[in-house]
């Protein structure tokens, strides 16, 4: 064989094997798409403890703050890497817990800070009580709509006031 | 046959069609490649990388990385479209700049990208609080589009490796110019990654589709001008070798007849790069200059056997289909802004001036050619200078002998440097002086005319070897 044709088959056969390796095609739909949030607002309450016998959510009679435990969905802030979604979850007019509905995960990257960046975001909230936190170094963007999400559900929830 | 006994088609009287107007070309050009670096500058800031430098050192090694990364994929662009053989561009600048500026940009992108790939890694690795040896794994396994980039670097570097002088010094030309076309797959592969992975293209639909444009512009120069071009001139014109004729030991004129070679903007001085289909080694192209005026259906070509496969074209038959690439080079009567012509010539870089002391205007006295070989069985186109003498007044010096020393132009025995150029050519100063033959002799020549004081705007040169 000639060593042009050798280098030239060679060079076509890296090539498809390059590109039947599944990063090398365009898979970010699959790994990217997002989960299309929940609708923001009020999503379960408990009026009293003693009620809750009634056990499906009530949003209408949930208003005012006068609610014992409430679960309330921020909005979604859509930051550059992604759209970013909190519930957060009341008790008491306390946080006693702030779940990341969704986030960037378009990237092995982002998972990769994402995983490192939202449990420090979760136990910052916890301690301040309030959207009023640090962003979280290598996360600023994420942490920007964390604090926006979180900041619409205490507002939608009267927290604080 | 003789092409010396061609009669004069074009008597183009010094300086009007002389002088190259360049106009606003130039300034145009370099804006266009300025706004392109300036755009993705402008993603960057766009992107909030500023902030990012300022936010941590992860944050801040991963946006340098980003601007290094946006600005090699640029360069990489610009390089690319340097070599294209646009017309315009070639004009403007001329080829020999182009190729400098080609191997500047192309270095400074390849320095770039490999800042680039250890920036981003190592900022990857601390904002996501992994080791550096895990991070670059999974960059490469895991990233869209990372595999192909982490290939196209692959060709990149081994493109800009066999381009350092050292290297492409020890390497044929057909090899380093095979080897070199990997980086057309280094382009192409680092596409991918920049669409899907690039922070700053992943975030705006804008700045994607801006990116495609720049990429398909790039494709375009290169499918129009590097192939499309030169394969409808060969075509068109429909070359074939007419002839094969021995010259002198070791040195082989070609003539190619063609249809309507008139409408070719070719001029002589000029070069192709050639390649003659079915020959041996048909795939390897060979730049050789026209060692005639070109006519409307003829062109000559002269090579010398260099023993790297140059000389494989000796064996070819008539009628055999040609390949060119071209016209190429400036070494042409558009130089001229004097009367006087000098012309200084070393082993086979005669062919160009064989062709302009046929094609260019001077009166008897006005063009005096200094021809250097090493012994007298080397002097090509004796006879073809012997009938320029006496039908149109060319003033010719042979120097005979082997090169004095490193630095100098001379054989042994023809004295001072500075002296022997005086007295061959008395009116150089007022010349305009064509130089072409191997790199150091031409080095040793344009530094005798410096210091006899030919302004440089009146030296045009054309190395000879690649």
């Amino acid at each position: 064989m000639r060593r042009i044709t050798l280098w030239l088959s060679a060079t076509v056969a890296i090539v498809v094997l390059l590109f039947s390796y599944h990063t090398s095609t365009n898979t970010r739909s699959a790994a990217g798409q997002q989960q299309p949030g929940q609708p923001p607002g009020i999503v379960g309450a408990q009026p009293t403890p003693r009620s809750g016998a009634n056990g499906k959510p009530s949003p209408s009679s949930s208003a005012k703050g006068t609610s014992a435990a409430s679960v309330v969905n921020g909005t979604v802030a859509q930051t550059q890497w992604g759209p970013v979604q909190v519930q957060v979850h009341i008790s008491h007019h306390r946080i006693t817990d702030v779940k990341a509905l969704v986030f960037p995960s378009g990237s092995g990257h982002d998972q990769a800070i994402n995983s490192y960046a939202l449990p420090i975001l979760r136990q910052e909230v916890l301690s301040a009580q309030s959207a009023r936190i640090d962003s979280v170094s290598g996360a600023t963007i994420t942490s920007g709509g964390y604090k926006e999400s979180l900041q619409a559900a205490l507002d939608a929830a009267h927290f604080g006031s | 046959m003789d092409a010396t006994t061609t009669r004069q088609t074009r008597r183009i009287p010094p300086g009007v069609g002389g002088y190259r107007r360049r106009g606003w070309w130039p300034d145009a050009l370099s804006a266009v490649a300025a706004a392109s670096l300036l755009i993705v500058v402008a993603l960057w800031v766009h992107g909030g990388n500023m902030q990012a430098l300022f936010a941590g050192d992860g944050d801040a090694l991963t946006s340098l990385g980003r601007l290094t990364g946006l600005v090699a994929a640029d360069l990489l662009l610009v390089q690319v479209i340097l070599m294209a053989r646009v017309p315009w561009i070639e004009r403007t600048y001329g080829q020999d700049r182009l190729a400098r500026w080609h191997r500047i940009v192309g270095f400074t992108s390849i320095n770039l990208m490999l800042i680039h790939v250890a920036f981003i890694t190592l900022g990857y690795a601390l904002t996501a609080h992994s080791s550096l040896l895990l991070e670059a794994w999974q960059l490469v396994t895991t990233y869209p589009g990372m595999l192909l980039a982490t290939a196209a670097s692959a060709a990149l570097v081994m493109v800009a490796v066999t381009s350092v002088r050292a290297a492409r010094a020890r390497l044929r030309y057909e090899s380093w110019h095979l080897l070199h076309l990997y980086a057309y797959l280094g382009v192409g592969l680092a596409l991918p990654h920049e669409l899907w992975t690039g922070a700053d293209f992943v975030a705006s639909g804008v700045a994607r589709a801006y990116w495609w444009f720049c990429y398909i512009v790039t494709v375009g120069c290169i499918v129009i001008f590097r192939i499309g071009l030169p394969v409808w001139r060969s075509i068109r014109h429909d070359l074939r070798v007419e002839a094969v004729v021995p010259e002198s030991p070791g040195v082989t004129s070609i003539y190619i007849r063609g249809q309507q070679l008139d409408r070719m903007p070719v001029q002589a001085g000029q070069f192709f790069v050639w390649r003659f289909l079915g020959a041996p080694g048909w795939t390897r192209a060979h730049p050789f200059s026209l060692s005639a005026a070109p006519r409307p259906d003829l062109l000559r070509i002269t090579v010398k056997e260099l023993g790297d496969g140059s000389g494989d074209v000796i064996g070819i038959r008539r009628g055999t289909r040609v390949l060119v690439e071209g016209p190429y080079g400036r070494l042409t009567g558009e130089m001229r802004r004097r009367r006087h012509l000098t012309m200084l010539a070393c082993g086979i870089g005669i062919t160009p001036m064989r062709a302009l002391l046929e094609s260019e205007y001077y009166l008897p006295g006005e063009a005096v050619l200094i021809y250097r070989a090493s012994s007298p069985s080397d002097l090509t186109f004796y006879r073809e200078f012997e009938h320029l003498a006496r039908h149109r007044g060319v003033t010719v010096h042979y120097l005979v002998g082997r090169r004095a020393n490193d630095s100098s132009w001379l054989p042994r025995g023809y004295g001072d440097d500075l002296a022997a150029l005086r007295a061959l050519a008395p009116d150089i100063v007022h010349s305009d002086v064509y130089v072409c033959g191997p790199t150091p002799w031409m080095a040793a020549v344009t530094d005798a005319l410096e210091r006899v004081s030919v302004p440089s705007q009146h030296i045009h040169l054309e190395a000879f070897s690649w």
